[in-house]
């Protein structure tokens, strides 16, 4: 049973990840996938922190979005000027570059990772409850994304998205909206990845690669871009049908590469029998 | 001072290891030239062609011929049935650039899923031994793979350019990398040209495959990072410029292969992405040369400068 | 006299070896209705795009209200430049209330935070913008197009409330790239009427029109272009009744 647990945190935390990513490139309709990235400075920030001086986990969470905050704030700055298909390219460079770093960095454990993270919480409910903490803080994630997207200032963003230089020529000041979601967003990423370092206590670089990107973007663009169930719905299925095996007592060595198999089937299915989305709107990147 | 025996043997192994990023590199940079395509799904057709090499030579102990005519078939198979049944599913519904990549980069995991599940994550290579036979020219050491390397590369690009330059389909390639639509109403079939395209793409897949996986070791992950390499030669040398992009990939090899003078060999990667980032950062909308050259237009009279379209 | 609301001096602009803005010199007060005609490709649109900062200029200066404008787009129209333009530019996805709601020029709940908490102040800037919102479909008579996304409504209409949006921004100076280009009827008469409101309001407003009755009907004055250049500035019929423009007028223009 702790098993159940143990899927249910991790597709709480998609979820996260999935929600405040939808934000950026769903209603932000900026294209960066280095999103992992973020996550992955919340994650290492909350591990050192954690193993190095023995902090309040909320401290250390919040020290991750911090540093993901920040991280994303430079992004932004130096590279929302770059336009469409290059800042993709631009942001999966910046991307790789900083996972080099912490592959080659000593203090981040190199290619082999953290696996020291202290326990924070323990005994026989430590699974459910930290169940309970990733859903609700990915519920409020999703409230969040919903209520700052439902109000003026996602009204801005999408008439933004509809018209940028007519939106501009309204007064609204396009850039820093820009950073702003993005800066939110990634924020969030880094509240998830504190979450994944406090609960799975291991994390190496590899979990942060283009993979993940591809992984967390397919979540988005399956589950319904631009919508605000569409990624909750996308994370849920992507990460659950693929955890459906573990019930068949396989070999571990054939598990990985089997749920590989798996969840990049069920993209490739749904990209071509629900183009839409699984929450569908017509136009993709439309919030109506 | 560095002994410049050793500069010019970096510089020739240099050379030699760019052979294979340069062919990634024309591959990659010649579906984004023809179909608009950011083509990530080669990194699978690399998977699939050194596997299949891999396997025919060592499992199946067929002669050496067979198993590259098998890999070339399977390529090119995957490749055209990839471009029938997906890319143009795709490019008629006028999917986001975003489902390309998608789908490209799954389709890219999904092989390498696969490749593990039956061939495992331990290196591989298309035969026993790498080593090769050195031979030493006034003080630099070349081996046979070397000679092959850039005998092979330099093959496969004049027959590329000679294609492009010289045959209908070549010149039709061109037009519809330039215009499709244009090209459509003069009766050239697009279709036929990114079937092409795709095609010279895999077998430049397979040769780079083959240099590589007989000098080092493969695992499913791999082909990811080479990819990753053409895409950034494939930026910096501009869009549309399919032979420049060759020589960004080159170049880029050479910086890495020097740069061991200056900074640790684990640090080159981040050196890649550094580069890629900042040629961004100074040419956001790419580098200047990307655009097309075209005839300027004469001046007209105070042409209405509006933002509308 | 009353007072000066938009100046610009000497103001040029190039686009490779194509003059768009050939030295322009332009005063402006509040009340006018100036009309800017000429043949297409004399200017007039890049003279409204560098007033409200969509390009910039490459020497002069422009003013509003004795102060310098200058800056991107957002910046000249929080410091009052309302526009409008020849394509609309309508956010196609929302709803003609929503699409009016983006544009006072101090918007409720810039910050996303406080849009996402909803802070009281949000509240309030919102409730009052959509009364004034609602108060400029009124007078528009558009008010039961409110909730309509603008897309499906008649072109006429919708190039109404392309001025209506613009009216949400409450500054002094009102720039309208061709208000008329395909309204008829009714809505032309409710367009004039509203113009010539905002103008007896003190706005400054000016109109690129090529429809001439429409300029004889609603400007004081006019002034016309050719190649960048303000050719003359005068009463409608004066520029009407000039042979040497009329030509250039009519001598080029391709319909």
């Amino acid at each position: 049973m702790d098993y159940l647990a143990s899927a249910g945190v991790l597709i709480g935390i998609y979820i996260i990840l999935a929600a405040g990513y939808n934000l950026i490139i769903g209603y932000g309709g900026l294209n960066t996938i280095a999103h992992p990235i973020f996550f992955a400075l919340g994650a290492y920030t909350t591990a050192l922190l954690a193993i190095g001086t023995g902090l309040p986990p909320v401290i250390c969470i919040a020290a991750g979005i911090g540093v993901a905050v920040i991280a994303s704030v430079f992004l932004a700055v130096t590279t929302l000027r770059i336009s469409g298909d290059y800042l993709l390219i631009a942001s999966l460079g910046f991307q790789l570059g900083l996972l080099q770093a912490i592959n080659n960095l000593d203090f981040t454990g190199g290619p082999s990772g953290l696996s020291n993270i202290p326990v924070t919480l323990s005994g026989p409910a430590r699974g459910w409850l930290y169940l309970m903490i990733t859903a609700a803080l990915a519920l409020l994630v999703i409230w969040l994304v919903h209520r700052g997207m439902s109000g003026p200032f996602g009204r801005a963003v999408r008439a933004m998205r509809d018209d940028d230089v007519a939106c501009a020529a309204l007064g609204r000041g396009l850039f820093t909206m820009k950073v702003v979601i993005f800066a939110f967003g990634c924020g969030t990423a880094g509240l998830a990845g504190g979450m994944y370092a406090y609960y799975f206590q291991y994390i190496s670089p590899e979990q942060f690669n283009v993979a993940q990107s591809a992984t967390i973007l397919t979540m988005v663009v399956l589950g319904g871009i631009g919508t605000i169930w569409g990624p909750v719905l996308g994370a849920f299925v992507l990460v659950a049908l693929p955890q459906v095996i573990t019930f068949l007592q396989l070999p571990s060595s054939l598990v990985g590469p089997l749920q590989g198999l798996i969840f990049t089937s069920l993209v490739i299915l749904f990209l071509f029998l629900r183009p839409h989305g699984l929450v569908g709107t017509r136009t993709p990147g439309a919030a109506h | 001072m560095t002994d410049p025996v050793i500069l010019l043997q970096i510089l020739w192994t240099g050379i030699a290891m760019s052979s294979y990023f340069v062919l990634f590199t024309v591959a990659f940079a010649l579906t984004l030239k023809v179909e608009k395509l950011w083509n990530f799904a080669q990194a699978g057709l690399m998977g699939i062609a050194f596997y299949t090499m891999f396997w025919s030579l060592n499992a199946a102990h067929w002669p050496t011929w067979a198993g590259i005519v098998a890999s070339v078939l399977l390529t090119i198979g995957v490749t055209i049935g990839m471009e029938i049944w997906a890319i143009d599913v795709l490019r008629r519904r006028h999917s986001s650039g975003l489902i390309f990549f998608i789908f490209t980069l799954i389709f890219s995991q999904f092989v390498a899923f696969l490749l593990t599940l039956l061939f495992g994550t331990e290196p591989e290579t298309i035969f026993p031994s790498v080593m090769s036979p050195v031979r030493i020219v006034s003080g630099i050491a070349v081996s046979d793979w070397d000679l092959q390397a850039v005998g092979l590369t330099a093959a496969l690009l004049i027959a590329l350019y000679l294609l492009i330059r010289f045959t209908r389909d070549g010149q039709f390639m061109l037009a519809v990398a330039d215009n499709e639509k244009l090209s459509e109403i003069y009766g050239i079939s697009a279709r036929r040209a990114y079937i092409l395209s795709g095609v010279i793409s895999a077998l430049l897949i397979v040769a780079g495959i083959w240099l590589y996986g007989t000098r080092a070791g493969v695992t499913p992950d791999v082909p990811v990072d080479l990819i990753l390499t053409a895409v950034i030669a494939t930026l910096i040398g501009g869009l549309g410029r399919v032979f420049s992009a060759g020589m960004v990939a080159v170049g880029l090899a050479l910086l890495q292969s020097f740069s061991i003078l200056f900074i640790a060999s684990k640090w080159q990667g981040l050196l890649l992405y550094g580069i890629l980032f900042f040629a961004l950062l100074v040419f956001p909308r790419g580098i200047p040369a990307w655009r097309p050259r075209r005839i300027q237009p004469a001046p007209k009279p105070a042409a209405p400068v509006q933002a509308e379209g | 006299m009353t007072q000066e609301i938009l100046r610009l001096e000497n103001v040029c602009k190039r686009f490779g070896g194509i003059v768009v803005a050939d030295d322009i010199c332009l005063s402006l007060h509040a009340g006018d209705v100036l009309g800017l005609i000429g043949p297409n490709g004399a200017g007039k649109t890049t003279l409204f795009n560098l007033i409200s900062g969509l390009i910039q200029p490459d020497a002069g200066r422009i003013y509003l209200q004795g102060h310098a404008l200058t800056g991107p787009l957002h910046r000249r129209a929080r410091a009052g430049v309302a526009r409008t333009w020849q394509h609309m530019r309508l956010f196609r996805t929302m709803t003609v209330l929503e699409n009016m709601l983006v544009g006072p020029r101090n918007y409720p709940g810039e910050s996303l935070l406080r849009s996402m908490i909803g802070t009281p102040s949000v509240h309030r800037a919102e409730a009052a913008a959509r009364d004034r919102a609602m108060h400029v479909l009124e007078r528009m008579g558009l008010t039961n197009t409110a909730s309509t996304i603008v897309v499906d409504l008649p072109f006429g209409q919708q190039k109404l409330v392309g001025l209506a949006r613009a009216l949400m921004n409450d500054g002094p100076c009102l720039l309208l790239d061709e208000p008329m280009a395909g309204v008829e009827g009714s809505n032309y008469e409710t367009m004039q009427r509203i113009v010539r409101d905002e103008a007896a309001a003190g706005r400054a407003v000016c109109v690129v029109e090529h429809n001439v009755s429409f300029i004889k009907d609603l400007c004081t004055e006019a002034i016309f272009m050719s190649y960048g250049r303000i050719l003359k500035r005068g009463s409608v019929d004066d520029l009407t009744r000039s042979r040497e423009l009329t030509e250039l007028y009519f001598g080029t223009a391709d319909a």
